[in-house]
């Protein structure tokens, strides 16, 4: 468990990639938390939330959904700065009619959003979700915390929060580095016959095969400075 | 409260179009002087290509817009040395931020000078940008030094989100009511793009307005022309989308 500290708090170091680290943070959430699935939702600079990581596809479209129809425990962490759980949809779902019918089309039934939060402000959420019902172990929960915190000085840089500037300009990097990717997805799914899924298997683990940060391989996929092909060799499907 | 402020200055800058025939990017500088605490304002964009056959969509870039001619020359000047917030916007993806230009001197050599001669004493980039497209820049700059608040960054990022739209429907004339797709979660319409862009071989951005043009011939929403082409039920050919 140190060794994930370790390893986060590397990735904070220069050449810092945020959407890297966050897509790491999901992965790492999956592993330890006993977990099926974990997301990062941003508030961006203009008041809207917006999807940056996620570990899956079914989650993606989860929280994409959560946001669109601004609900759900992920929606309402974001907003409030507070940890909502909800642990099991089927029987305590309806205060989130939406996200409830949403999660469950995603084979969710559990669900533990918390906080990204330095002092008073509130940068976003990290929420887990469960394929069966019940409440995580509070010991995970901490972690999980632990985690969100970590990720949330890393997104933040060590820049004092009261530099607001510095945590918009940390905001929007971020997003832009998003759109690249979902950008270099479709490159990949079209030239290899590929799933959104596949195709993002395939950018992240050329990525970490070749110790390349996962926006710029983004950048270079789109703009063709990368041969296709040896990108989507690697690939596990 | 971002999400008023977001309304608050759309409907300004729709009452700043009814007002003026300037384009988006132009106006969207006239405001950032009037809504912060900036001397002048310059955009530097892409443009359409000339007056090529009418099918010609290919951008070309270096369109400049500014307020004052100090924005003017200071856009200018980017462009001759080769350095300056707005080409380190690009590589970030996110905003420079530079409150006192001569405190930071060395980080652009050529460009600090040059800027500080011409009476820019701090300076404010934020890139016109969709993933890897770049639109351009919007570059605010003041004869004294001072940071923007944190409201004035929100502001001046929306303002940005605001440009990007507008040199998005110049490039392909359809002035959409739509102006919504590019805050949208639909994560579809980049996945689209790239997937597109692979079909008919063509840039990032041109696979983006291929596919505005069709969902507005089409008359139906970009983000479900985006949806069909990652289902693969939708494919663009060549000529499609042009007009």
């Amino acid at each position: 468990m140190s060794r994930v500290f370790v390893e986060l708090a590397d990735t904070l170091v220069a050449d810092f990639d945020i959407a890297d680290f966050l897509v790491l943070l999901t992965e790492r959430c999956v592993e330890l938390l006993d977990v099926s699935a974990a997301g990062v939702i941003l508030n961006d600079p203009g008041g809207d939330l917006r999807l940056v990581a996620s570990s899956s596809q079914r989650v993606e479209l989860l929280e994409l959904f959560a946001i669109q129809v601004e609900n759900g425990p992920c929606v309402e962490c974001a907003r409030t700065g507070q940890p909502v759980a909800c642990h099991d949809l089927a029987t305590d779902g309806q205060r989130w009619p939406r996200y409830t019918a949403g999660a469950r089309e995603c084979g969710f039934r559990a669900v533990q959003a918390l906080p990204m939060r330095l002092r008073d402000h509130t940068i976003g959420a990290l929420t887990l979700l469960g394929t069966e019902p019940g409440a995580l172990d509070i010991d995970h929960v901490r972690l999980g915390q632990a985690l969100s915190d970590v990720a949330t000085i890393g997104i933040l840089q060590h820049r004092t929060i009261e530099r607001g500037d510095q945590v918009a300009s940390q905001l929007q990097t971020a997003l832009t580095s998003r759109v690249a990717i979902e950008q270099a997805r479709g490159v990949l799914a079209e030239r290899g016959g590929l799933s959104m899924d596949e195709a993002f298997t395939a950018l992240r683990g050329y990525a970490r095969a070749n110790n390349h940060r996962l926006t710029v391989l983004a950048v270079a996929v789109v703009q063709g400075t990368v041969d296709l092909d040896s990108v989507l060799v690697g690939r596990k499907a | 409260m971002g999400q008023s402020r977001r309304d608050r200055l759309r409907e300004q800058l729709i009452v700043d179009r009814a007002k003026s025939p300037a384009s988006t990017v132009a106006l969207v500088c006239a405001r950032c002087v009037a809504e912060l605490s900036v001397t002048g304002a310059g955009a530097t964009v892409i443009g359409k290509h000339g007056q090529g056959e009418p099918g010609d969509k290919t951008p070309e870039r270096g369109l400049v817009h500014a307020t004052n001619p100090v924005s003017a020359s200071l856009e200018g000047l980017q462009l001759t040395v080769g350095e300056g917030p707005c080409l380190d916007t690009f590589e970030s993806g996110g905003p420079v931020l530079v409150a006192d230009l001569a405190a930071d001197g060395a980080r652009w050599p050529a460009f600090t000078p040059g800027a500080l001669a011409l009476g820019a004493v701090a300076v404010f980039s934020f890139p016109l940008q969709i993933g890897v497209v770049r639109l351009g820049s919007l570059d605010l700059y003041r004869d004294v030094p001072g940071p923007l608040s944190r409201s004035e960054v929100t502001d001046a990022l929306i303002l940005a989100d605001m440009a990007t739209q507008g040199i998005v429907a110049d490039l392909d004339g359809h002035d959409t009511a739509d102006l919504s797709w590019l805050l949208d979660p639909h994560v579809e319409v980049h996945q689209a793009a790239g997937m597109v862009q692979v079909q008919l071989g063509v840039s990032t951005e041109t696979a983006l307005l291929r596919m505005r043009g069709h969902a507005f011939t089409h008359d139906v929403p970009l983000a479900e022309v985006a949806r069909q082409v990652v289902a693969r039920t939708l494919r663009l050919t060549e000529d499609e989308g042009r007009q």
